[in-house]
């Protein structure tokens, strides 16, 4: 495992599909060589197939927890459905080992997805408590429907599969079956972490908002995570079920769910090695603390607290100290092709506004605004403060619905639809309050904008790699590729946000006050950059209050006030408007930009 | 004796416990931003102080009930000093895993010290009740809503009507600005904290000849604490109160008209119809969140 | 005496030492402007003063005594106000409590006394008056910026710190608000004052001080800043400003 461990350390989202795979190759000879070594039965045999199997269980707390920071609670009713699938299935109803194991996932994926469906909407902590009363209704069930459970009583005499051949009623190659799919298992969660759908569940775990504004189907996400989860958590149960040949409902109960999500804690939430390093620990300590056998979930209660206080990442976390850090990304990229193939100024319209109103109960937001942002230009959005901006943009972005009108992106209506499918039209955006992902790093945040559906390289990894770091290089970032997002100063997090947008090819970028926190030098460096992208044919539609910004680049300027569209038009005409300096200057303009 | 008016006077009772714990639970969530997950456990633990006052230690019920709330409310205290204050920097996600934790390791240390056995605690009054138009009112029961409705209304009148009550919605709005007010911030959670621990133990003490005093009890009734709240509205007041008398009736009637052993599932339908049909609850979220 | 003294002033956040021997001084009554690029220390100059830095060395005194150490909580009771940037209203309450609000760190005062001078402040912003009753969250970006100033004034604090009070605002509100700061200085309270728009800044300020990455570069009045080629093409902008002042 070490070498998959050097892999991991460079951090690079590498795109190759075998990455690791010679690592996973000498994994599995590795346990399999292992699992001769345990004898057939007994103490030794029971340890090793209680940690592989649970291993499988937290590997899918590490996904929805870890990467998707969604807290489930139901660990362990998952694992019960999967062990009930293998243990009824074989038992009562006579059905291969193998088909009543997929029976077993099957059931534990369904309950997972329908629990998701119904709580994932909302934030984090609506899926623990959701999950907490199911692991309790199980366990009610479990319990009480003797007809189909067996009741308290718990099931007897479960078979282990039968494969010519390979022996697997036997303890120790029985031991070796769970310990390949845990090492497949390792392999794929580790491998998910840099692919495009773990970007996206890291995407959601940082900042929800910002990843519908990448395209990326939130909800969906969350979903899938917990999805993936619940198989783990079910797939584990049904090899557990086998290992031990008896279950009962009280080995499937709450307590259970905080026993590995103590062990997920402790190992390490971020990575699958983590959950391996936890599982293993927790299994063997208790055996070794038997003394604390009345009270050892207590000890696990303040262990969580006390992880949660001293040691976030979890023991795997603390290696992250003794790794390397990542060598910057040299190499030519190709240039970022920023829109130029769609040609210079034209009279196409990238988006189209029309009769746009928004009414909060009595209060009319926006009330009939209309707006044509042509392609190839910059039109700035500019007005006084509670005039209908930020209204006009979340409408626009599809985070508030509108009340009346309708909105167009290069000619196909979008107007009831969700952010995220704006963002698939070709709408990019930045934020007033910058909105990156904190926990990974600049060149993640890119390459998840980059990975924009919709966008031409989107499917392919290599090229999103590269797209990510020409779009770095755009901004003269590429030389902080690999720093975490957050150590960067606050205008610099601008450019990433910047950066990340123009990764996805937008056809409209939308910038939402990016003066906004700039000093007069920073203010001019970004107007150089806008001229750039203008140059290069991009469309954008920027909001600030900065005149100098707006003066600098903008070909066309709509003023809101009240609401209302007071006036539309070129620079010089609707900076001298009377209503305009009336309402928004209040004073004429001196001729800045000259 | 008529079962319909007989029933619903039963549900009123449990959903007024229902309605204070979910009460002590939102105003944490308001106060601190903390989604406590060992919220039951504080009426557990009430139940239990109870139990230790009074019948191992032999002090008059009226005495041990005012000592054993006050004991809460230096519980809560303790509480927010382990699970919350060491984590209030970073974020929603670990103080929810840190009070997951705490509602374990409360459960499990008493279980270790008085086992599994429930024990029992007498009720408020000795006369067991009285009928009024064939429909009996248990005397532990009117007990109980009349306790919920004078905490309401002191609840109500501290925080819309105070300035201390606007301190301490100041803080739970934005704590930095709070102490650049001057507004003592980390008195005014630790405030809400023991608060709340209190309210929970009063509702654990006024339940528990309802319920018997069980370790298991804490679980149950932060289920019912969030279910509540779903139902209510997640963090408005007044909709954790009416979604805690609205789980106290359909569970009531549940268990006569449907089956016992599963009257807990039926709350956690209630629960998931109102996920999967209005998210928000009765009452919505009160602050929208400017994109 | 200054009424407030930096001496050697070093601030850190975690291993980040974001002030490095920065020194100033603000005498009472006047209005101190605080110039420089982003992440040069301006606003963690502020929030030193305030307490809200607890890695805090050197010299800091106000009115003669030293704030280093003390909370938050403590230094607004000594009459230091700050109105930190992004305004930070609270959202639930109406603008009225937030107001009354602003009088916390007077222990003296009384429910009486804070509901009557809220009243003189709301006549003071005729703005706010008619929003009297309406939630934070509703109002718009100037009209947070009006209340966030008056919950500041709430204090009576002999030092009002304001962290970009032009921050996102239409030009003709940031004219309005400048106005303000000069009305309050004129009734005699002293203001420090954080700014992106030098132009604004410097033209209502006494005088101003430029830091660079934590420390000081340059001090002076506003002609004599202006007139720094170094300063300007630095870090007040270059030639855009100076076509945009003339």
């Amino acid at each position: 495992m070490s070498t998959t461990t050097m892999a991991a350390a460079t951090g690079i989202p590498q795109a190759r599909a075998w990455r690791g795979l010679p690592a996973l190759a000498a994994a599995i000879v590795g346990v399999l060589a292992l699992s001769t070594l345990v004898p057939e039965q007994g103490y030794t045999l029971n340890i090793f197939m209680q940690a592989a199997t649970y291993s499988i269980a937290v590997a899918g707390l590490v996904v929805v927890l870890g990467y998707c920071g969604q807290i489930s609670l139901a660990q362990a009713a998952f694992f019960g459905l999967g062990a009930y699938g293998v243990a009824l299935g074989t038992v009562d109803f006579g059905l291969p080992f193998f088909v009543a194991l997929l029976a077993g996932v099957v059931s534990a994926t369904v309950f997972g997805v329908a629990l998701g469906l119904a709580s994932l909407r909302l934030g984090g902590h609506y899926l623990a408590m959701v999950t907490i009363s199911f692991q309790q209704i199980l366990t009610l069930v479990l319990t009480n429907w003797a007809g189909l459970t067996h009741g308290p009583d718990g099931v007897k005499n479960i078979a282990r599969p039968s494969v010519p051949g390979l022996r697997l009623e036997s303890g120790d190659h029985y031991l070796g079956l769970c310990l390949v799919t845990l090492m497949g298992i390792t392999w794929y969660i580790w491998r998910l972490k840099t692919t495009r759908l773990g970007r996206a569940m890291q995407a959601v775990r940082d900042n929800e908002i910002a990843a519908s504004t990448c395209g990326i189907d939130i909800f969906a996400t969350k979903v899938l995570a917990f999805g993936i989860s619940a198989v783990l958590g079910g797939l584990g149960g049904g090899l557990f079920a086998g290992a031990f040949a008896y279950i009962s409902p009280d080995q499937f109960g709450f307590g259970e769910s905080i026993v590995l999500l103590t062990m997920a804690l402790l190992g390490g939430v971020q990575s699958p090695f983590g959950a391996l390093l936890g599982t293993g620990l927790l299994v063997i300590l208790p055996e070794w603390l038997r003394f604390l056998r009345q009270v050892y979930l207590a000890v696990y209660g303040a262990a969580v607290i006390l992880i949660m206080v001293f040691l976030p990442d979890g023991l795997w976390g603390l290696t992250h100290r003794l790794r390397r850090p990542a060598p910057v990304a040299a190499g030519a990229v190709a240039p970022l092709p920023l829109l130029s193939q769609r040609g210079t100024e034209t009279a196409e319209i990238a988006m189209a506004i029309n009769g746009l109103a928004k009414h909060f109960g009595g209060l009319k937001a926006l009330d009939g605004v209309d707006m044509a942002v042509r392609r190839g230009t910059v039109h700035a959005l500019i007005g006084p403060n509670g005039s209908g901006k930020t209204t006009f943009i979340n409408v626009v972005t599809g985070l508030y619905r509108p009340t009346a009108g309708r909105i167009a992106i290069a000619g196909q209506d979008v107007t009831g639809t969700a952010p995220h499918q704006r963002t698939r039209r070709g709408l990019a955006r930045t934020f007033q309050n910058i909105r990156v992902f904190r926990g990974m790093t600049v060149l993640e945040n890119v390459m998840v904008g980059a990975e924009r559906p919709g966008n031409d390289i989107a499917e392919q990894p290599a090229l999103v790699v590269e797209r990510a770091l020409a779009a770095l290089d755009f901004v003269g970032l590429r030389g902080d590729a690999h720093r975490m997002v957050g150590t960067l100063s606050y205008g610099t997090q601008r450019y990433v946000e910047i950066a990340r947008a123009l990764a996805g090819s937008p056809q409209v970028l939308l910038l939402d006050e990016p003066a906004a926190g700039l000093n007069l030098s920073e203010k001019h460096e970004l107007g150089l950059l806008l001229r750039r992208l203008k140059g290069h044919g991009l469309t954008i539609l920027i909001v600030d209050h900065d005149m100098n910004l707006v003066e600098q680049v903008a070909d066309h300027i709509t003023v809101l006030n009240f609401g209302r569209r007071i006036a539309d038009g070129g620079p010089r005409d609707v900076l001298s408007h009377p209503d305009v300096i009336a309402a928004y200057l209040g004073e004429p303009r001196q001729d800045a930009a000259a | 004796m008529s079962l319909v008016p007989q029933l619903l006077f039963t549900g009123f009772g449990i959903g007024a416990i229902y309605a204070l714990v979910a009460l002590g639970f939102v105003l944490l969530i308001r106060a601190a931003s903390v989604v406590n997950f060992a919220q039951g456990e504080f009426s557990m633990l009430g139940a239990y102080a109870m139990v230790v006052l009074s019948g191992l230690l032999g002090v008059p019920y009226w005495v041990a009930l005012p000592v054993a709330v006050l004991v809460m409310a230096g519980f809560g205290v303790l509480f927010a000093g382990a699970t919350y204050w060491p984590l209030r920097h970073r974020g929603q996600l670990p103080v929810i895993i840190s009070t997951i934790g705490a509602s374990i390791f409360l459960a499990n240390t008493v279980l270790a010290l008085y086992g599994p056995s429930p024990e029992v605690l007498p009720g408020l009054f000795d006369t067991p009740g009285f009928e009024v138009g064939g429909v009996f009112m248990d005397s532990q029961y009117v007990a109980i809503m009349v306790t919920a409705a004078a905490m309401l209304l002191l609840q109500f009148l501290i925080f819309e009507k105070t300035l201390l009550g606007k301190k301490l919605q100041a803080t739970s709005q934005d704590k930095e600005m709070a102490s650049l007010l001057g507004i003592p911030v980390a008195l005014m959670v630790l405030i809400t904290f023991a608060y709340s621990a209190a309210l929970g133990g009063l509702a654990g003490i006024l339940v528990a000849p309802v319920l018997f005093v069980s370790v298991g009890m804490g679980t149950i009734i932060s289920l019912k604490a969030f279910a509540a709240n779903i139902i209510g509205g997640f963090g408005n007041i007044p909709g954790a109160i009416l979604g805690g008398l609205a789980l106290g009736i359909v569970e009531t009637f549940g268990a006569a008209y449907v089956s016992v052993p599963y009257k807990d599932a039926l709350a956690f339908g209630l629960l998931l119809l109102f996920l999967l049909i209005r998210p928000q609850g009765l009452f919505g979220e009160k602050i929208a969140e400017k994109a | 005496m200054p009424l407030l003294e930096l001496g050697g002033l070093v601030a850190r956040y975690g291993a980040a030492e974001v002030l490095k021997d920065l020194s100033l001084v603000v005498e009472e009554g006047e209005i101190v402007a605080l110039l420089g690029s982003n992440g040069a220390g301006k606003s963690t100059t502020l929030r030193a003063i305030s307490g809200l830095v607890p890695n805090v060395a050197g010299r800091l005194d106000f009115a003669g005594r030293s704030l280093i150490g003390m909370k938050p909580e403590a230094i607004v009771r000594l009459g230091v106000a700050h109105v930190p940037e992004g305004r930070r209203v609270f959202p639930g309450l109406t603008v009225r409590e937030n107001i009354l609000l602003g009088g916390s760190n007077r222990r003296g005062a009384g429910r009486r006394v804070l509901e009557r001078e809220t009243d003189e402040m709301l006549a003071f912003f005729p703005d706010l008056k008619r929003l009297e009753h309406a939630l934070g969250w509703t109002l718009s970006g100037g009209q947070l910026q009006m209340v966030a100033v008056a919950r500041g004034m709430m204090a009576k604090p002999r030092l009002l710190l304001l962290d970009e009070p032009s921050l996102g605002l239409a030009p003709l509100v940031v004219q309005q608000v400048f106005r303000i700061i000069a009305e309050i200085r004129q009734r005699g309270t002293t203001v420090l004052l954080v700014e992106q728009n030098a132009h604004m800044a410097l033209s209502v300020a006494d005088r101003g001080y430029v830091l660079e990455t934590g420390s000081l570069l340059v001090s002076g009045k506003p002609a004599e800043l202006w007139s720094n080629p170094d300063v300007r093409a630095a870090y007040l902008g270059g030639k855009t400003v100076a076509a945009a002042v003339g």
